[in-house]
């Protein structure tokens, strides 16, 4: 790939964005960003996958209140994550995914699912069960269905350490477009 | 006029132009301005670093060398992999480029990433004979970065090399500045007490070494992309891009530690091959090395690239900044690390080799009982060099700073540490992005013990210099597993022409593919070579006067499909090259 296409992209991306901006639409995961969509709200499927280290596509056009059902694959040798979020809740998970690294949760192309659902001493586990992310094995294939129902500057992105630091996230682009799925209710 | 190279040294991104490019390179008298000095040294195409070579994977490169020194010449491209004719080492790979004549290369570019070049005649890359090569890869990286920049080090020494050679030569610790005093010992007698004072600085001279040696040649100024600390090499940037650097370190002799205050790191290539991603605070790079990182300033302000020499003795530093003429704080330089006892290594037979530290090889000495009384063990035997390994440890300066990495001794003084207490880069966390080759059992095992006598600047292998030693000989087809044991006090780069150095972390078909690995003092490091290339090629320190005084080999590779197309290579020039 070009080097050109990339300062595109770069371009492209919102790099002014504040967290939990927005009003709060309610329900599930801290609002502001969206939340977890139920099947028979899904207007549409968006594919992507996982190659060491980056996705395809990298940037998705959604429209707001749109309900997507993302079917992500890992087709790379590496543990990868699928994680829907504003820049900065994705700084912030990249400090927790750090730990499941140094306690051997994710070693290199394996999952190790005994220590994610491990006890950590205080009532808390390493398991990877947000309703906007997926953590998956080289080969695994899951769906996450999503409502976005805020408007704010987000990003797809793996924060297995490094992956999001050397490029592995995609932009979430709110296109100007009606909003469909609000309009139908 | 094919193409100009010049236009891209320092400048932003240059879209490859290359389908199959042709390249031109003149060898240059220079005048080098450092800021602390000017010197008369050599360049390429009438500068000193000289261009930014940027192919294409896949391109079949033409270069014409011109030479327009009174002397031989000659350019070997680090790290590439190519026909052994075409690896531009004298005596090994050809003949040489005799003064005023023009000698063309042609090779295949087969791999990408970063990667340099430099003369391999006499000390001309330490007189400033380098380069840099950028090579674009066919299908897309596994990493995205909006620009980038070449970040190339080098320590600039006011002192022609030759004449920094001669004077090693008459005295070793002439560029020491470093030396322990009178004042030191005594100091050491306060804190450590009498005996274990003595006989640590007994066991030291017993080594013809010194503490301090942490670096033999002091007194450089250290350059970025050719500029001195205070001619502020500038990268511009705007807030929220991907930055990748592309750090080469193209020094004579010095190891720098590399951090931007401000900004994570994250290393994503090593020696021009992918590694899995690794966000440190700093890195160590070792002579002839390149670690590619890619940082991401989020503010409009400038950032300091500041590399401190391993020994302290010397920094480069380099801005990246929004606009032209901001500066960053510039940090000092931290106190120089002291050599341990650790660092002596396999020296009086004890093993302290990180790699294998079981308790056993410590010859059943009871190191608890020792602690308390090594005084009094020290007393009965006063100084009995035989008995140094039933020395008290503990208090005799053994340990260094409390950090640990596999990669230095136990106790190691070297072990570097981050300055804002982060993490630091080990060889540990490289690990191949995408493996290059089969993991499998190498068919044999090659020793190489690091050698040397400092008390007449000798370097060698196995204890034999270079143009006593026989070739060492490989067969086309096998994996051979080296093993490195290094019984000297300094660090040593081991650069293997021509086949990839893949690096034993422990991490199997993991383990990073390097083409120059760095041996610290006392430790024991492996890495295993798929003998693929044939013909014949250079394999030394890339300690420009370790290689110059015999820490050098020649390596045949016997068999494979060039067979017999080596045999007219004479070998003309033996020892002296870098």
């Amino acid at each position: 790939m070009k080097i050109s296409k990339f300062c595109l992209a770069a371009a492209a991306m919102s790099l002014s964005a504040t967290a939990f901006a927005g009003g709060s639409h309610g329900g599930g995961h801290g609002g502001g960003f969206g939340e977890a969509g139920k099947a028979e709200d899904v207007s549409r499927s968006i594919q992507v996958e996982m190659f060491d280290n980056y996705f395809e596509p990298e940037a998705i056009e959604v429209s707001q209140g749109e309900t997507v059902r993302f079917v992500i694959e890992n087709n790379g040798s590496l543990v990868h994550e699928f994680n829907i979020g504003t820049p900065e809740m994705h700084e912030a998970h990249q400090k927790e995914m750090m730990m499941m690294v140094e306690h051997g949760v994710i070693q290199g192309g394996k999952l190790n699912e005994d220590m994610m659902n491990m006890d950590m001493g205080n009532g808390h586990t390493m398991k990877h069960d947000d309703p906007n992310s997926v953590l998956l094995e080289p080969g695994q294939k899951k769906e996450i269905i999503w409502t976005f129902s805020a408007k704010t500057s987000m990003e797809f992105a793996c924060n297995v350490p490094g992956h999001y630091q050397s490029g592995m996230y995609g932009d979430v682009n709110f296109g100007g477009g009606a909003d469909t799925h609000a309009s139908a209710h | 006029m094919t193409k100009s190279l010049v236009a891209g040294a320092l400048g932003l991104l240059m879209p490859a132009l290359a389908l199959a490019g042709e390249y031109n390179i003149s060898v240059d008298r220079v005048m080098i301005d450092t800021g602390d000095f000017v010197k008369e040294g050599i360049g390429y195409n009438g500068s000193s670093p000289g261009p930014v070579l940027r192919f294409k994977e896949g391109e079949d490169v033409t270069i014409n060398v011109t030479n327009n020194l009174d002397e031989a010449t000659s350019i070997h491209w680090h790290g590439l992999i190519l026909p052994f004719d075409q690896d531009g080492v004298p005596g090994i790979s050809f003949a040489g480029i005799p003064a005023g004549e023009t000698f063309t290369y042609t090779f295949p570019v087969v791999q990408s990433g970063t990667y340099w070049f430099h003369s391999h005649s006499g000390f001309q890359e330490p007189n400033g004979a380098y380069g840099s090569i950028v090579i674009e890869p066919k299908g897309r990286e596994p990493f995205r970065y909006d620009r980038e920049y070449v970040v190339q080090l080098t320590d600039k020494h006011p002192h022609d090399a030759a004449r920094v050679m001669r004077n090693l030569k008459m005295m070793p610790d002439y560029y020491n500045r470093k030396q322990q005093t009178v004042g030191d010992f005594f100091s050491d007698v306060s804190e450590h007490g009498f005996m274990n004072a003595l006989s640590d600085r007994m066991a030291w001279g017993d080594m013809r070494m010194m503490k301090a040696d942490v670096e033999d040649v002091q007194g450089f100024t250290g350059l970025i992309n050719g500029k001195g600390p205070d001619q502020n090499w500038t990268g511009l940037f705007e807030p929220g891009e991907r930055i990748r650097l592309r750090f080469i370190n193209s020094s004579a002799m010095a190891y720098f530690d590399v951090r931007i205050p401000g900004l994570d790191m994250t290393v994503v290539q090593a020696d021009g091959n992918n590694v899995q991603p690794v966000t440190v605070d700093e890195f160590r790079i070792g002579v002839a090395e390149t670690y590619d990182v890619i940082v991401r300033p989020k503010t409009e302000e400038a950032f300091t690239i500041f590399a401190e020499s391993m020994g302290r003795s010397g920094y480069a530093r380099a801005t990246l900044a929004p606009r032209e003429g901001m500066e960053g704080p510039i940090p000092s330089l931290r106190d120089a690390p002291l050599l341990t006892m650790a660092d002596m290594g396999g020296m009086h037979g004890m093993d302290h080799g990180s790699m294998d530290m079981g308790e056993d090889d410590m010859a059943g000495m009871d190191h608890s009982s020792m602690a308390d009384d090594g005084m009094k063990s020290m007393g009965d035997n006063q100084m009995d060099h035989s008995s140094m390994a039933g020395m008290d440890h503990g208090s005799m300066m053994m340990s260094g700073n409390g950090a640990e990495d596999p990669f230095y001794a136990k106790g190691s003084g070297l072990v570097p540490t981050a300055a804002n207490g982060g993490k630091f880069l080990s060889y540990a966390d490289l690990k191949a992005q995408k493996p290059l080759y089969e993991d499998r059992e190498p068919t044999r095992e090659i020793e190489l013990r690091l050698t040397g006598n400092m008390e007449r600047y000798s370097w060698s292998i196995n204890g034999v210099k270079y143009e006593d030693a026989e070739a060492i000989k490989l067969q086309y087809g096998e994996r051979v597993r080296f093993k490195f044991v290094n019984e000297t006090m300094m660090t040593h780069p081991m650069h293997l022409h021509g086949m990839w150095s893949i690096l034993d972390t422990g991490a199997g078909k993991w383990n990073p593919v390097k083409h120059t690995i760095s041996v610290q003092p006392g430790t024991t490091v492996f890495m295993e070579t798929e003998v693929d290339a044939p013909g014949q090629w250079a394999f030394h320190c890339h300690l420009s006067y370790h290689a110059a005084s015999g820490m050098f080999r020649k390596v045949v590779v016997e068999g494979g499909p060039d067979q017999g197309s080596n045999a007219g290579v004479k070998q003309e020039q033996v020892g002296g090259d870098v």
